[in-house]
Parts: structure tokens; C-alpha cells; sequence
């Protein structure tokens, strides 16, 4: 156990030292996971909303690939990315293999089904007779669609915060399509596993408490916003 | 004004077929009674009517002309639907009234204007800085009812508005609707299961049963010409071949219901406190849910009584058995 002892009082030491290469990693991670974020719940949420609220042929369909999608292995996604944009793959003209992009294409592709799958789910929990009152006070799909969006507006602030959480702590995709590259694609995760595995504790245990730092920093924004609304 | 043709419109769940209907037109100012019990497809004919729904096969027509699911989005700006259980939005009252308003792009000072003329009216105007968890049942409903009203809409339709309202609330709110209706011509059509309020308010009652309209009236309501006071408070009233004896002091116009719950079925007369006993045959038996049975019977007039399943059985009722229907004085509603 001293080992964890000496990796709390390293970790407290390096975030006081304003260390240039963590504080690097951690805006890396923060910048991979805002953008990835907003793309995935981006596409991720009106397609919820498309899923909950429409009736179209193959919709029961595409639910299922939707939810089977929550379990997709991270890995898997990342070999099944390195084989599009390696240099002979389908996208390798993109260059994006070992950049940044890469890893928020990953994550994207990771978060999206979250995204969709918890927002149709919230959205399926409105009372239906919101949308209704909406459209027969006249509002358009878009209106109506707000007016639901606003009774499921914690359900869906915790979506977004279930999307941002699985990406930030994302480890699998990361490592293949970014290549853990230092200064330039090394985030928290990936940075943890490669100094454990150098048996830098310490050094370890500071980006572990960074990100479960971001996670709860997260978590708290979001209990202010649920915390406002009570009507 | 508005229109349905040849429509029938099943479930989507299990295909059964709910409502069942040749024509049902909304003439402007028209305020329509639909009656019927819970499940008649009452609720489903007001979704269709509204716009909100389409039927699986006919049509909905809107000044004569088809509606299209293009013109069903722009109509339903003109034909608004306040549902059984209204639900609020979140936010105030104020919110609430002002939202059709805010769609319709109106300024907020007229939007403000507006709304709190709605309020007044429906007696909500003390409510309009409160959220909708603090509002009872009944203030749900008058928001929602002022809510559709400040809209000013051409057809306002609505599921049992006052089912959970008090008489005064309910008779403000019949009032609103009769001033809007002789003020710009709006078309009111209103389901309800309370006989007794769409016989007070509407002036076209139509009765609905098992998704489709009966040419029926509904059951056991008679227009009648109350003698003058007499020296006892019974009086006589003739509805058809008999005269039925009714305990009140009214006098004039009026409408007795007889609730069909409240008839006792017999095969001959009994010796009762009842003061009504006519007798006569069944005409019809029609199976109801939860195990009861309509009995109508031709007794001069044609009357219908629910009874148990297990005391048709016992008395041996089929159609054309000479039967004997009695109930009391007491239990004759007069509206």
C-alpha cells in the first residue's frame, strides 16, 4: 500500500508544480472531449428525438442497433478506425491517423449511440400529451419538439453528461487511432496507462485524480442546472 | 366548418376499429354535446377532430376542403383541443396562457393584454404567477380552457372540461364559451359523460356508443312541460303514452333523465314505494362491460335500465319478454 501513499503525495506535488506536460495533457483531453462531445450529442439527440417520436418503417430496427451500439468494445472501434485511416484505408487521405481528430472521431463514434439511445429514452418518458397541447396551440414539429425537450431537460442534461463521461474516460480507441503520442495526442487515460506501465505511479495517480477531478466537476454542473428548475 | 366523412380510425396497437362515423360536421357556432360512456370513442373523435390525429380511412375537411397533413399543421392554428387531463408546461400560469401567443408572434404587452383578459374570465387571473405543481386539478383545467381561449380559435374542443371543477367554476366556463360563441362564432364541441352538463349547455347533443353515433338520444332524457305548481311537490309529467311522476317544484321547459341504474327490472309489478311502474317488453339487451347488461324495454316510451348479467339470467329476459320497470319519484333528475 505505500506505493499508494507516495503516488498521492507525487500526484499533490505535480498538480502544485503546474507541470507543463500535465497541464498539456489535461487541456488535450478536455479540447478532444468538449468537441467530441458536441458532435456525438450534436447528431446524437435529434436522433433520439427522431426514434422516440416518429413512426418510420425500420424504426424498431434501428433502436436495436442504436442500444447494441452502447456495448461496442472500445478497441473494436479503434482497429475497426485505424483500418479506414491508416495511409492504404478508405479515409487515409484524411491524414488523420495519430492526430487529435482521430481521437474524436473515435469518441464520436463511441458517444453517438449513448447520445441517441438515452435521449429517446427520455424523450419516450414525456407525458405525450406535452407534444400534443404544443401542436394543437398550434406549434410546429420544431416547437413542439422544444416544448418536449424542455420537460426533459435533466433527463437530457445527464445524457449529455453520460456522453461526456464516457468519452473523457475513454482509453481503447484512443490508444490505436491517437498512438499516445507525447505532446501531441496523449490524453489522461492514455497517459495513466503508459506511466503506470513505466512504473511512475506517482505521475499516474495525478492524471487519475485530474480526471475523476473533471468527472466530478461535471457531475456538479449538472446538479446547479437541476437544482434551478423546479417547475 | 370542420368535417368528417365516411371516417374509421382503428388502433394502432391491436387494430381495433374505434371509431366508426359516416359524417360528424362542426357547423360555425355550433356548441355540440358528445355524450357517451368512457371508451366510446368520445376522446379519439375530438384527437381527429383536432388535427392531431389522422383517420385510417375518410377524411377531415376544413371549409369544405380536404385537410392534407400541410394544412393540418397551419389548421390546427385556427382548431385547438383541450384534452381530458390537461397537462400544463413548465413554468407559470402566465407562461402557460401565453404560450399559444408567443407562437403566434403577438407582442408581449398584447400577448400580456391577452392573456390576463383569459384569466379573468376563467377566474384564473390569481393564478398566473404560480408554477403547475401548485395548482389543483380543477385550476388545471380553467388554465388550459384559458390557455385555448386566448388563442381566439375558430373551433375549440373539449374532453370533459369541468370533471374536476365545481359547479360555479363549471358554470363560469359554460358562460365564457356561449359569450365566444355568440360574440365571434366560435364552434364549441364538447364530450362529456355528465348528461345532465351537455343537456344544460349544448344545443346539439349527439350520442356516441362504441365508436359510432346512435340515432338514439341518450338514455332515459325526455323534453317535458312541467305543470304549475300543484299542492303537493309530485307532479305529473307526460312524456309520450305515460305520465311519469316526478318530485320538484320546477315548472315549465324542462328535461327529465331517469338514470338506468336506478330502475329496478322486474318480469311483474311489485308492491314498492315506487311511484313510477310501467310495464311493457324488452326490445333490446345489449351486453355492457364489467358484467352488466342494457335493458330497454318499450313501456309507452322507450326506456333503458342496466342491470346484472346474472339477473337477466334469473328473470329470464330475451327480447320481447313482458317486463315491468319501476323507480321513484325521488330518483327523476330534472335539468
Amino acid at each position: 500500500m505505500d506505493f499508494l501513499g507516495d503516488g498521492l503525495r507525487r500526484a499533490a506535488q505535480l498538480l502544485l508544480s503546474t507541470d507543463a506536460e500535465v497541464y498539456g495533457i489535461v487541456l488535450l483531453t478536455l479540447k478532444v472531449a468538449l468537441v467530441a462531445t458536441v458532435i456525438a450529442c450534436g447528431l446524437g439527440l435529434p436522433a433520439g428525438f427522431l426514434l422516440a417520436g416518429s413512426r418510420f418503417w425500420g424504426r424498431r430496427a434501428a433502436l436495436t442497433v442504436v442500444n447494441t451500439a452502447l456495448a461496442f468494445p472500445t478497441v473494436v472501434v479503434g482497429l475497426l478506425l485505424y483500418g479506414l485511416l491508416s495511409r492504404r484505408g478508405p479515409l487515409g487521405g484524411l491524414g488523420w491517423l495519430y492526430s487529435w481528430r482521430a481521437i474524436v472521431l473515435g469518441d464520436v463514434v463511441l458517444a453517438l449511440p449513448i447520445a441517441a439511445a438515452l435521449s429517446a429514452a427520455a424523450v419516450q418518458g414525456v407525458d405525450p400529451r406535452i407534444r400534443r397541447t404544443a401542436e394543437t396551440l398550434g406549434a410546429g414539429a420544431w416547437r413542439a419538439a422544444w416544448a418536449v425537450a424542455r420537460e426533459a431537460r435533466f433527463a437530457l442534461a445527464a445524457v449529455i453528461t453520460a456522453a461526456f463521461g464516457h468519452v473523457v474516460a475513454e482509453i481503447g480507441s484512443a490508444m490505436i487511432v491517437g498512438g499516445n503520442v507525447r505532446g501531441q495526442t496523449r490524453t489522461l487515460t492514455t497517459a495513466v496507462a503508459l506511466y503506470t506501465s513505466q512504473g511512475d505511479f506517482g505521475f499516474a495517480l495525478a492524471l487519475g485524480v485530474i480526471l475523476l477531478a473533471l468527472a466530478l466537476l461535471v457531475n456538479i454542473a449538472l446538479q446547479v442546472l437541476q437544482g434551478r428548475g423546479h417547475a | 366548418m370542420l368535417e368528417l366523412r365516411s371516417v374509421r380510425h382503428r388502433y394502432e396497437t391491436n387494430g381495433r376499429l374505434v371509431l366508426d362515423l359516416d359524417a360528424f360536421a362542426v357547423p360555425p357556432g355550433a356548441l355540440i354535446g358528445i355524450v357517451g360512456h368512457n371508451g366510446s370513442g368520445k376522446s379519439t373523435l375530438l384527437r381527429l377532430l383536432a388535427l392531431l390525429e389522422r383517420p385510417a380511412e375518410g377524411e377531415v375537411r376544413f371549409e369544405g376542403k380536404p385537410v392534407t397533413p400541410r394544412d393540418a399543421r397551419a389548421l390546427r392554428r385556427r382548431v385547438t383541443l383541450v384534452e381530458q387531463r390537461p397537462v400544463l408546461f413548465r413554468g407559470t400560469v402566465r407562461d402557460n396562457l401565453g404560450y399559444g401567443l408567443r407562437i403566434r408572434g403577438v407582442s408581449r404587452a398584447d400577448a400580456n393584454r391577452i392573456l390576463e383578459t383569459a384569466a379573468e374570465r376563467l377566474g384564473v387571473q390569481g393564478l398566473l404567477g404560480r408554477a403547475r405543481h401548485e395548482l389543483s386539478d380543477g385550476e388545471v383545467q380553467r388554465v388550459a380552457v384559458a390557455r385555448a381561449l386566448a388563442i381566439t380559435p375558430d373551433v375549440l374542443l373539449l374532453d370533459e372540461p369541468v370533471s374536476s371543477a365545481d359547479r360555479a367554476a363549471a358554470a363560469a366556463m359554460y358562460r365564457v364559451l356561449d359569450e365566444e360563441r355568440r360574440a365571434r362564432g366560435l364552434a364549441v364541441c364538447l364530450a362529456s359523460h355528465q348528461l345532465e352538463d351537455a343537456y344544460r349547455w349544448a344545443d346539439d347533443i349527439r350520442a356516441i356508443a362504441e365508436g359510432k353515433l346512435s340515432p338514439v338520444t341518450p338514455e332515459n332524457l325526455f323534453r317535458v312541460e312541467l305543470p304549475p305548481r300543484s299542492a303537493g311537490a309530485a307532479k305529473l309529467a307526460r312524456v309520450g303514452t305515460i305520465a311519469i311522476t316526478v318530485a320538484t317544484e320546477r315548472e315549465g321547459p324542462a328535461i327529465l333523465g331517469v338514470p338506468p341504474t336506478d330502475i329496478f327490472v322486474s318480469r311483474q309489478p311489485l308492491a314498492s314505494s315506487a311511484r313510477n311502474v310501467f310495464s311493457g317488453k324488452v326490445t333490446r339487451l345489449a351486453h355492457a362491460r364489467a358484467g352488466t347488461v342494457h335493458v330497454t324495454a318499450d313501456v309507452g316510451v322507450e326506456l333503458v335500465a342496466v342491470v346484472t348479467e346474472e339477473a337477466v339470467r334469473e328473470l329470464g329476459l330475451v327480447p320481447g319478454s313482458p317486463v315491468t320497470f319501476a323507480f321513484k319519484a325521488s330518483a327523476v333528475r330534472v335539468f
